[in-house]
């Protein structure tokens, strides 16, 4: 069976459906700074180029800062409700993202300051029937491998 | 080397004009800008002609919307340009009118803001840098999420917010050009389906249609022109920053306010204390929580229970969103930051009633855009 694909593949790469996940960052090797999504335009921060950017691979574990319920959303994609977080990585960056079971989740049952985890999740095949993996965040618990 | 406002020769709001912001409609966007330039040439008691230059803010329009509406007041040949800037775009007009006088390049400027509801075509989704939730966060849900950090940090409930509502649709249903002219009770606000989170439909922005005129002038404009220089207002600070790299986590909205609301007091040489009116960038009931605070009007996570203590009613310690704000007054996004000045210089003057807060005597308007920017500006009467 082939491995599954990323839907997102600038962003994590794939494994297996249920897998932790990891996030394709970048460092900056003039300052320090630590950023995601991806870029080569430059850094935000102290505004080295591309040559100065190198790829950091983010654990996907971290704290998070506000969870909300989405009830109108006038795009097709995803279907309402979802869920939406803000997450402080451990890696540094702060980042927003679905849920796990999102629309289904109870986000006002979601505290700050709860530890999370990036998890890979089924979202359908691409047109020759390979598995596509979404990432997604939930609270780090029994269910999840940390393979950070 | 580099100066701000307060180097500079003293500046002067001296004609204002609305067109009544509302729905979108069939009428050209020429009838609107038109109608407000008017309101203010006449307001200031001047002629189209003694405008030397100007500046037009909108977003939805396209290219060159200026002199095609302009020429209409008689084509004087004078320099315009239009400026976008987000939701600042007004704000920012504003800010080059002030300077173009300020600097002594010009003795009268007019700044307009005049748009129609479209949708947006944003620049930021055409940067090839790609997030993990793309294009799925709103406005709404951006600020659904700061509202639930807000919320849990400091203890507060959805009524809290919700009750920004209620103050500002009553100033709206007092002010004869909002969008939104009634009242509406806590249970009103609550009782809608939210949008995201907390935030139902009444604590978020309408965007319509609409324009904003004022018109700035040098104190030799005011003799020569033989203008009313009670009715005159002095714009004491304009400040416009730019979002930095903030530590992760916090809330860069409420930095930015911050940072640009420190600079912005230190040119007019006032305490946040001392302003009497506030208009704020409030497109959502939790951000005018937000930039309350961030300004420094009152301590972090104290700005709802001196709400529910009726300070920041008209007539309470500082009048904010006098005119309804952005919730109730509506954002048609170009005329939004100029309607600021508008409603301040109204209220300086003491010339707003119903709506007037008493004693006002110094403003503050304030704008933050997608990219981040924010522009603020302060006015005192004469
Ligand atoms: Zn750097």
């Amino acid at each position: 069976m082939p491995q599954p694909i990323s839907a997102q593949p600038t962003l994590y790469p794939a494994g297996p459906p249920g897998s932790a996940a990891r996030l394709r960052g970048r460092r900056c090797a003039a300052c320090g700074y630590v950023f995601f999504p991806p870029q080569d335009f430059g850094c935000e921060r102290c505004g080295a180029a591309a040559d100065q950017l190198v790829p950091a691979e983010l654990k996907g574990t971290g704290t998070l800062l506000a969870c909300v319920t989405v009830y109108f959303h006038p795009l097709q994609e995803p279907t309402t409700p979802f869920t939406v977080a803000s997450i402080l990585l451990d890696d540094g960056p702060a980042i927003r993202s679905l849920l796990v079971g999102a629309g289904e989740t109870e986000a006002q049952c979601l505290e700050p300051g709860l530890r999370m985890q990036a998890v890979l999740t089924p979202a359908g095949t691409d047109s020759e029937g390979t598995e596509i993996v979404e990432l997604r965040f939930a609270p780090a618990g029994p269910g999840t491998r940390d393979v950070g | 080397m580099s100066a701000d406002l307060s180097d500079l020769r003293p500046v002067h709001v001296v004609g204002i004009g609305l067109h009544p912001y509302r729905r979108g409609s069939e009428t050209p966007y020429v009838d609107l800008g038109l109608t407000a330039v008017r309101e203010a040439l006449a307001d200031a008691g001047m002629a189209w002609a003694d405008v030397e230059s100007s500046f037009v803010g909108n977003v939805n329009l396209g290219f060159a919307s200026g002199r095609v509406m302009l020429r209409h007041l008689g084509a004087t040949g004078i320099p315009m340009a239009q400026v976008e800037n987000a939701s600042a775009s007004g704000s920012t007009a504003f800010a080059q009118a002030c300077l173009d006088v300020a600097s002594g390049i010009r003795e009268v400027s007019l700044a307009l803001g005049v748009d129609k509801p479209a949708l947006p075509d944003l620049a930021p989704t055409k940067t090839g840098i790609r997030d993990l939730t793309a294009s799925r966060l709103l406005p709404v849900a951006h600020f659904a999420l700061l509202a639930d950090e807000y919320m849990h940090r400091y203890g507060h409930r959805a009524e809290d917010l919700a009750a920004v509502a209620v103050k500002n649709h009553h100033n709206g249903a007092l002010n004869p050009n909002a969008q939104r002219r009634r009242t509406r009770t806590l249970d009103e606000v609550m009782g809608e389906a939210p949008l995201a989170g907390v935030l139902t439909r009444l604590q978020c922005c309408p965007i319509g249609e609409g324009a904003a005129a004022a018109i700035v002038a040098s104190d030799d404009a005011i003799d020569r022109l033989a203008l009313d220089p009670a009715r005159a207002v002095r714009v004491l600070a304009s400040v416009t920053r730019t979002e930095r790299v903030y530590a992760a986590g916090h809330d860069h909205d409420a930095a930015l306010t911050a940072e640009t609301g420190a600079l912005a007091f230190g040119q007019a040489g006032i305490s946040p204390q001392e302003i009497d009116v506030l208009e704020v960038h409030d497109a959502f009931s939790i951000e005018e929580l937000l930039y309350i605070e961030a300004l420094g009007l009152c301590d972090p996570g104290t700005a709802p229970l001196r709400l529910s203590q009726g300070a920041w009613e008209i007539g309470g310690e500082c009048a904010v969103s006098p005119s309804g704000g952005l919730l109730a007054m509506g954002h048609p996004i170009g005329p939004t930051g100029v309607g600021q000045i508008v409603e301040i210089t109204r209220q300086l003057r003491g010339e707003a009633a119903p709506r007037q807060h008493p004693g006002s005597r110094i403003g503050l308007a304030h704008m933050v855009g997608v990219g981040a920017v924010c522009v603020i500006h302060i006015l005192a009467a004469r």
